[in-house]
């Protein structure tokens, strides 16, 4: 039998963490990137580095608004990243029941 | 939680193969679980707070009225009482809002303004009701006894249950219909009786809403 594998854009500690905080949020809300920094606790650069990550593969949009100090960068969640996460979670799922019933056989 | 994670190896190296299946698991529920704590406002310690604060606001008009053959109103000392309650507890609600809601934008935000606008106006509505019962001759202990304390709380209970079911929160919806079912049971206690019924009646609906969110932070586990 094959298993589809785990999606390895999101089967990553920091992007995982990314992806399920924002999924968090109501769907068409978008938290900016310092609270999202504060929630995740990664640098600025790392951080930005796993958003453009998931933007490459349209799982998350990054907006900027205003200039200068005033300045605001948004993240969400696209549909397509939320419906990633729920066919990951699944695939895990999948993943956890067979280590247990092998771990039960043996 | 996530200060522990490596992530700047794993974001610099061949990031794709960095989890085992059961670490995955347990850092997703661990992130969902912190993300929706930190990102929520509501938590057992502020329902424990409503509870008290419904006690002390509802129990005050009631001592102020409690002595009253004939019914007339609540006394200036005892409408202080309930106003000073309800004003703090507003004010810590927005503040556990506030706090909770930084840097989150969109439509939800947009739509807790419309449905806050909306409240207002209800409980505006309420009172002027009041003063049209007051004018068409109703008595002191239905208009600013029975009326008032039932009216306002099914608003309340109606808004709050209309808010639970468009989200399919049913933990809310079941607190809001509590709080309709309280409103109705307490106007039989009379002008008098209403707001201490009001008041005991709330406390323990608030209570159990506090210990069922408590027993789920527990029942997350440790991290959550």
């Amino acid at each position: 039998m094959t298993r589809p594998g785990l999606d390895p854009v999101i089967h990553v500690p920091a992007r995982l963490e990314i992806v399920a905080t924002l999924a968090a949020l109501p769907e068409g809300d978008a938290l900016s990137f310092t609270r999202l920094q504060d929630l995740i606790e990664l640098t600025p650069g790392n951080l930005i580095t796993h958003l453009r990550k998931l933007e490459d593969v349209d799982y998350v949009t990054i907006e900027k608004s205003g200039s200068g100090p005033a300045s605001r960068t948004s993240v969400a969640l696209t549909h397509r990243g939320r419906a990633a996460l729920d066919f990951y979670t699944e695939t895990l799922r999948g993943l956890l029941d067979g280590l247990q019933s092998n771990g039960d056989r043996g | 939680m996530g200060g522990t994670l490596d992530t700047g190896t794993t974001a610099s190296h061949g990031d794709e193969d960095g989890l085992d299946p059961r670490a995955a698991a347990r850092l997703l529920t661990q992130t969902q679980l912190r993300a929706r704590r930190e990102l929520d406002f509501r938590s057992p310690g502020l329902s424990l707070l409503a509870a008290a604060a419904a006690l002390i606001a509802f129990g005050s008009v009631w001592l102020s009225v409690r002595g009253q053959h004939p019914y007339k109103w609540p006394t200036p000392a005892g409408l202080a009482g309930l106003y000073v309650v309800i004003a703090i507890r507003i004010g810590s609600v927005l503040y556990a809002h506030h706090r909770a809601q930084a840097g989150v934008s969109g439509r939800s935000v947009r739509r807790h303004q419309a449905e806050g606008a909306a409240l207002a106006v209800a409980l505006i509505v309420v009172y002027l009701f009041m003063i049209a019962l007051a004018s068409a001759g109703a008595s002191n202990g239905v208009v600013y006894g029975v009326y008032v304390a039932t009216a306002t709380l099914i608003v309340l209970g109606t808004f709050g249950a209309a808010h639970a079911a468009a989200r399919e929160n049913w933990q809310e919806l079941g607190i809001s219909i509590a709080v309709m079912i309280v409103a109705t049971a307490a106007a039989f206690a009379g002008p008098r009786g209403v707001w201490l019924a009001d008041g005991v009646g709330l406390c323990a609906v608030l209570i159990a809403l506090s210990a069922f969110q408590a027993w789920r932070l527990v029942a997350a586990g440790p991290d959550a």
